[in-house]
C-alpha cells in the first residue's frame, strides 16, 4: 500500500482524539540535531472544522484484535486496514517537522498481534527519532493497555507526554464495553508513569544529567455518555487522577454512536452540552481553586444544562456576594462570574497604581454583563443584588447575564477516543 | 506645554527620553513629532545622540527589562505618529520599572501595549504558519508577508529549532532576509529575488501535507469561519496547505 492511502486512513482514525496539546515541555534539543518545543505550544494550521493542527496525529495501525463496543476500528467491523512500519513515521515525521508544518508526533495505535508487539513498534518510531535522527521536537505517545512496564518505561524516556485512556468512568463500564482492556491494565502504566515522572524530578534536582521522563506529563482521556456515571462520579474521579496520579490533564469525549451494540445507549445526538460543561467544571477544578464538592453533590449530582458551572456556584451562594474589587484578595476574585483568570491578575496589578474605577473594569476585561450582579467598586453597587435566585437566574436565563444562557448547544470540541 | 521634534529615527527618539530624564521634565508636559522640515513648523529639535540613546536603553533593559521588550516590539509594529504616547512610556518605564506594564488605567502605556502585542502576536503566528519548501541544492526557503517587521525574532527562533538545516527566511514585502548556514545566522536586504528550483521530492511530501490536512478535519464538522477567523486569508498565499498543487 501507498504512504498516501496509509496516511489517509491512518490520520482519518486517529482525527477524533481529543489531546492536541503540544505545551507543557521545553526541549532544547541536542546541539547538531533537529528540533525543540516551546512552553506555550504552537498552532501550525487549522483545519477545515476550525481545529488547531499542531501534531502529526496518526494510528501506527487501525488493524485491532480488540472489541471494544464503542469504537469504529473494533476487529468486527468492516473497515479498511492498514498499518505503518516505523520507519514510514520517522520520515513522515521528519519530512513535515523541517517545512514547518507542525510541532512533532502525536502517535496512538489499535492493538495489533498483542500489546507489547505494538507498545514495541511505537517505542521504537520514538526511539529512531531521537537517537538516529536527533530529533528534539514533541512527542506524545498513547501507552498500550496491558503492554509491559518495561516499554512504558521507555517510552517515557522518549516521548514528551505519555498517556493511558481510561477509556470509561468506572470498572464495571469498562467490563461492559471494553472486556479486553482491564482495569489493571490501564491503572498500572497510569501510577508508574506517575513514579517515575516523580523520581525523574528528583534526580534532576541532583543532576541535571539526569534522564528526563515525560517531561510534559501524563494526560487520560474518558468517554462520556456511553455508561451511567453522573458527572459528580466523573469529576471526583478526575480529581483524584490530578490530586493521587499527578495528571496534567483529563480530556472528555462525547460518546458518538459508530456502532450497532445493544450494550450502548441510543443517543439522539452526542452529548455535546455535557462535554462543554464538564471540560468548565474540569477547567474550574484546575485554575480556579474549586473542588468536586463544591461543584456538584449527592444531591446535585449532575452540571446544570442552562448555566456554567462557575454561575450555577454563584447563585448557589449569595452569602459570599457582592465581593469588593478594590479589597478583594485574588482567589475571591476569580469566584465573579465575569472575571477570569487574566482579568483578575490585572485587577490585581492595577491596584497598585490607583484605585480601580468602575470605567476601568471594562477596559481590564472584566465581562460586565454577568459579573455587575456579583461586585461592588469602592463601595459602589451596578445592579441592585437580588437576592430572590429566581429572579436572578431568570434574568441570566433571558440572556441578560450574557453568554451563559446556552441558546445553541456548543460545537463539539472532539468526539469519542475511538482507539486506544 | 513644551514641543519636541526629531528625526524620526528609533534613535532620535531614545535620544528624546534621554534628553527629557536628564533634565527631569515632565512627559505629562511634552509631544513629540517628528520633524517635517516645513517652514511653519515649531518646537525644540533634539539632535540624535547615540550615546545617550544607547545609554538610556541600557538602563531601561536594566531596571525595566519587560518595558524593553515591549518596546522592541513596538518598533517592530512600524507604527508612526505615536511618539507622544511612547515618550511618556518611556520615562514611566523607568520611574516604575517593570510595574509600569500593569498600569493599564495609563493611556499612553494601554496604547504602546496594545501595538506591541500585536507585533508580538503575529510573531507567534508566524512560528506556526511559516512553511519551509525544500530546494534543488537542500537548502530550505520560507517566504512570507507579515504586517510587522518580525524578521529578526523569527529567524532568531528558527536558529534554535531548525538548527541542522540551512535555510533562508525571505520578507518579500520588504525584501529582507534572514540566511542560517553552518551554525550562523545572517540578516540582509535582496534586491533582486529569483525563485530557485525545487528538490525533486518537495511536490509529494507536500502533497501528503495536504492529504493530512484534508484527512485530520472532521467532515460534517466544517466551519470555515472559525477556520479562517484563526487563520486569516491574508496569510494563505504561503501556506502550503492551501495551495493547489
Ligand atoms: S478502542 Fe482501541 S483496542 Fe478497542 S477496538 Fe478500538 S482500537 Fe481496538
Amino acid at each position: 500500500m501507498e504512504t498516501f492511502d496509509k496516511l489517509q486512513i491512518l490520520s482519518g482514525a486517529a482525527r477524533y482524539d481529543a489531546s492536541c496539546a503540544s505545551s507543557g515541555s521545553r526541549r532544547d534539543g541536542s546541539a547538531y540535531g533537529t528540533g525543540n518545543t516551546s512552553r506555550s505550544g504552537i498552532c501550525h494550521s487549522w483545519s477545515d472544522d476550525g481545529r488547531c493542527i499542531s501534531l502529526l496525529k496518526i494510528l501506527l495501525s487501525n488493524d485491532c484484535i480488540y472489541d471494544c463496543a464503542y469504537c469504529v476500528n473494533r476487529v468486527t467491523n468492516p473497515v479498511p486496514r492498514a498499518s505503518f512500519s516505523a520507519r514510514e513515521v520517522v520520515d513522515l515525521t521528519m519530512e513535515f517537522y523541517r517545512r514547518n508544518y507542525i510541532e512533532g508526533l502525536f502517535l496512538s495505535s489499535a492493538v495489533m498481534q498483542s500489546p507489547d508487539q505494538t507498545m514495541e513498534r511505537m517505542v521504537s518510531v520514538a526511539q529512531l527519532l531521537r537517537n538516529e535522527e536527533r530529533f528534539g521536537g514533541y512527542i506524545h505517545l498513547k501507552i498500550i493497555p496491558g503492554s509491559s512496564s518495561e516499554l512504558v518505561s521507555r517510552a517515557g524516556l522518549f516521548a514528551d507526554r505519555i498517556s493511558v485512556n481510561i477509556e470509561l468512568p468506572s470498572s464495571e463500564s469498562l467490563k461492559r464495553l471494553a472486556p479486553q482492556k482491564g482495569k489493571q491494565a490501564i491503572l498500572e502504566p497510569m501510577s508508574l508513569i506517575g513514579k517515575e515522572i516523580r523520581n525523574s524530578i528528583v534526580e534532576r534536582k541532583v543532576s541535571r544529567r539526569a534522564p528526563r521522563f515525560a517531561p510534559a506529563g501524563q494526560s487520560t482521556q474518558m468517554i462520556v455518555g456511553a455508561s451511567p456515571e453522573s458527572d459528580f462520579q466523573i469529576l471526583k474521579l478526575s480529581q483524584g487522577l490530578y490530586r493521587k496520579m499527578n495528571l496534567k490533564r483529563v480530556y472528555y469525549s462525547a460518546f458518538v454512536p459508530v456502532n450497532e451494540d445493544n450494550r450502548l445507549p441510543v443517543l439522539a445526538s452526542p452529548p455535546l452540552l455535557r462535554e462543554h460543561r464538564l471540560y468548565q467544571a474540569d477547567w474550574l477544578m484546575r485554575f480556579y481553586g474549586f473542588s468536586a464538592e463544591e461543584i456538584l453533590s449527592d444531591d446535585v449530582p449532575n452540571l446544570e444544562e442552562s448555566f456554567d458551572p462557575k454561575t450555577a456556584w454563584a447563585l448557589r451562594h449569595p452569602e459570599f456576594f457582592p465581593v469588593e474589587i478594590n479589597r478583594a484578595d485574588y482567589a475571591a476574585l476569580l469566584r465573579v462570574p465575569g472575571i477570569g483568570l487574566t482579568s483578575a491578575r490585572r485587577i490585581v496589578a492595577a491596584r497598585r497604581f490607583s484605585i480601580i474605577t468602575p470605567e476601568s473594569l471594562k477596559k481590564i476585561g472584566v465581562v460586565m454583563k454577568r459579573a455587575k450582579y456579583f461586585i461592588t467598586c469602592s463601595g459602589r453597587t451596578f445592579e441592585k443584588i437580588d437576592r430572590q435566585q429566581a429572579l436572578l437566574k431568570s434574568r441570566f436565563l433571558l440572556g441578560d447575564g450574557g453568554d451563559t444562557a446556552v441558546k445553541k448547544p456548543p460545537k463539539q470540541l472532539i468526539l469519542s477516543g475511538l482507539f486506544s | 506645554m513644551s514641543r519636541y521634534l526629531y528625526d524620526g529615527t528609533v534613535e532620535g527618539l531614545l535620544s528624546v527620553a534621554a534628553r527629557m530624564l536628564a533634565e527631569s521634565s515632565e512627559p505629562e508636559q511634552a509631544t513629540l513629532d517628528e520633524r517635517q522640515n516645513t517652514l511653519f513648523e515649531d518646537g525644540v529639535f533634539i539632535e540624535t545622540d547615540a550615546a545617550a540613546a544607547e545609554m538610556f536603553f541600557s538602563r531601561l533593559r536594566q531596571e525595566a527589562p519587560d518595558a524593553a521588550h515591549t518596546f522592541y516590539f513596538f518598533i517592530l509594529a512600524e507604527k508612526e505618529g505615536m511618539e507622544t504616547s511612547l515618550l511618556r512610556y518611556l520615562i514611566l518605564a523607568l520611574r516604575h520599572g517593570n510595574k509600569v506594564n500593569g498600569n493599564l488605567a495609563d493611556a499612553a502605556v494601554r496604547d504602546i501595549i496594545t501595538v506591541a502585542r500585536k507585533a508580538q502576536r503575529e510573531l507567534h503566528r508566524f512560528k506556526g504558519i511559516l512553511r519551509f519548501e525544500k530546494l534543488r541544492d537542500g537548502a530550505y526557503l520560507a517566504k512570507m508577508e507579515p504586517d510587522h517587521n518580525i524578521l529578526q525574532p523569527l529567524a532568531g527562533y528558527f536558529s534554535s529549532r531548525l538548527r541542522a538545516e540551512d535555510w533562508f527566511i525571505y520578507d518579500v514585502r520588504r525584501r529582507t532576509a534572514a540566511r542560517w548556514h553552518s551554525g550562523t545566522l545572517r540578516l540582509g536586504t535582496i534586491e533582486q529575488f529569483t525563485a530557485p528550483a525545487l528538490s525533486e521530492d518537495e511536490l509529494r511530501i507536500q502533497a501528503l501535507w495536504q492529504t493530512f490536512f484534508r484527512t485530520i478535519a472532521i467532515p460534517d464538522r466544517k466551519n470555515f469561519r472559525l477556520q479562517k477567523s484563526n487563520m486569516p486569508m491574508k496569510y494563505w498565499r504561503y501556506l502550503t496547505e492551501k495551495q493547489e498543487l
